[in-house]
């Protein structure tokens, strides 16, 4: 099958696709750009780098942008997920839905409407477990957003290693998060994975933390 | 030991709809189409799992063997369907998508009280099967009138964990 994945540049949506390219061709990438911040379906920081990953994959890219406006982004979802069909002959799509059956059951529908195979392949998996595979599978990502107690200032920028997940793991015992950021306690951005032909390096970033809630946005990065 | 059945026609769905399942119960699985009869006689239970909602190539396969188990089956959703089929009952279009109230409509070993159920399907079929649960006057889960074969149109790994371990129990 020829396979569009639903991505957002972060840890999950990238997993998703390196587990689906083992039994089909990844044919493009498809990101929903949203101006709400409280979107549910399509808000993480640094979605811009979405574009230098796509470009690192060699994979093309359909960026469509949304208010995110609560049914209005999925209308928005419905026609990019349509161009991607129309563009790149694209039999299904891959997301890395987790447990949100919110945003599951959304794409699920819009699949359905418009034909498509829906591949879920992180679907119910523990959240140790998760960390476990990201790491197990080569890809590097830093964290660029925290929304939870204990996690401070200190985790945002840093990349989400053997150590990382290691606080992640001990903040799940003293404060219940879920440690692989299911909850949103945690967004990340991918700089490296299997397939990308180059690195992303990041030269400048800026960060916007209080209370235990922060993102540090990349404000220049290169492939290199 | 717990024998799951895979009814996905895709390997890569069966991350999404069998491997949950056998970390759920720490059960393994088996593809309907490597099904031994030496694995039906080895299991003490056997569950039937769900797949895409695109798949409908295990609607193809023989089921018939369903028909003559005596040992406890639930049947996940295209697992219900493939127990329809199995009975003779005829599957009729009906499309859910999500999360969906359930009220219970007979007591039975698996589930009680009210609860909320995580739907993906577009057939159905439950034909004089014991109707033990409904979603908007929908029959979701239903029961052979003698045998312990069960079939559950929703995905009970998703929201409702204590149905598979109920089932484990019996």
């Amino acid at each position: 099958m020829n396979l569009g994945v639903l991505f957002s540049g972060g840890k999950d949506s990238t997993l998703a696709m390196l587990k689906a390219s083992e039994f089909h061709k990844i044919s493009c990438l498809i990101t929903l750009v949203s101006e709400n911040k409280e979107s549910y379906m399509f808000q993480t920081p640094n979605i811009h780098i979405t574009s230098l990953q796509a470009e690192a994959l060699g994979l093309p890219h359909i960026i469509v942008d949304t208010k995110g406006e609560k049914e209005k982004e999925l209308a928005d979802l419905k026609k990019a997920l349509a161009e991607a069909k129309a563009q790149h002959k694209i039999d299904g799509i891959v997301t890395g839905a987790v447990r949100s059956t919110y945003q599951a059951s959304r794409i699920q529908r819009i699949c359905h409407e418009l034909d498509l195979w829906c591949f879920n392949p992180l679907w119910l998996k523990d959240q140790l477990e998760l960390l476990k595979d990201v790491l197990k599978s080569g890809i590097v990502a830093m964290i660029s957003g925290v929304f939870a107690e204990p996690l401070d200032r200190e985790f945002l920028g840093k990349q989400l290693d053997k150590k990382m997940a290691h606080k992640l793991e001990e903040a799940e015992k003293t404060h219940g998060i879920n440690p692989a950021g299911e909850g949103g306690e945690i967004e990340t951005t991918v700089l490296y994975a299997p397939g990308f032909k180059k690195k992303i390096l990041v030269k400048k970033t800026s960060v916007r933390y209080a209370d235990f809630a922060g993102t540090c946005h990349i404000v220049e990065a290169e492939l290199r | 030991m717990i024998l799951i059945i895979s009814t996905c026609s895709d390997e890569l769905s069966e991350l999404e709809f069998v491997k949950p399942l056998c970390e759920i119960l720490g059960a393994k699985a088996k593809h309907y189409r490597m099904l031994t009869q030496k694995d039906l006689a080895k299991a003490e239970k056997i569950i039937i799992s769900g797949t895409a909602l695109k798949d409908f190539a295990y609607l193809d396969a023989d089921w018939s063997w369903l028909k003559e188990i005596d040992k406890p089956v639930l049947g996940i959703c295209a697992g219900m369907q493939v127990i329809a089929k199995a009975f003779g009952f005829p599957l009729e279009e009906h499309t859910a998508i999500g999360p969906r109230p359930v009220t219970i409509e007979q007591e039975n070993p698996l589930a009680e009280g009210d609860f909320e159920a995580y739907f993906l399907h577009t057939k159905t079929g439950v034909g004089d099967f014991d109707v033990l649960a409904a979603s908007e006057d929908i029959p979701v889960m239903i029961k052979h009138p003698q045998k312990d074969i069960y079939g559950c149109i929703f995905h009970p790994e998703v929201m409702n964990e204590e149905i598979l371990d109920n089932f484990s129990n019996l």
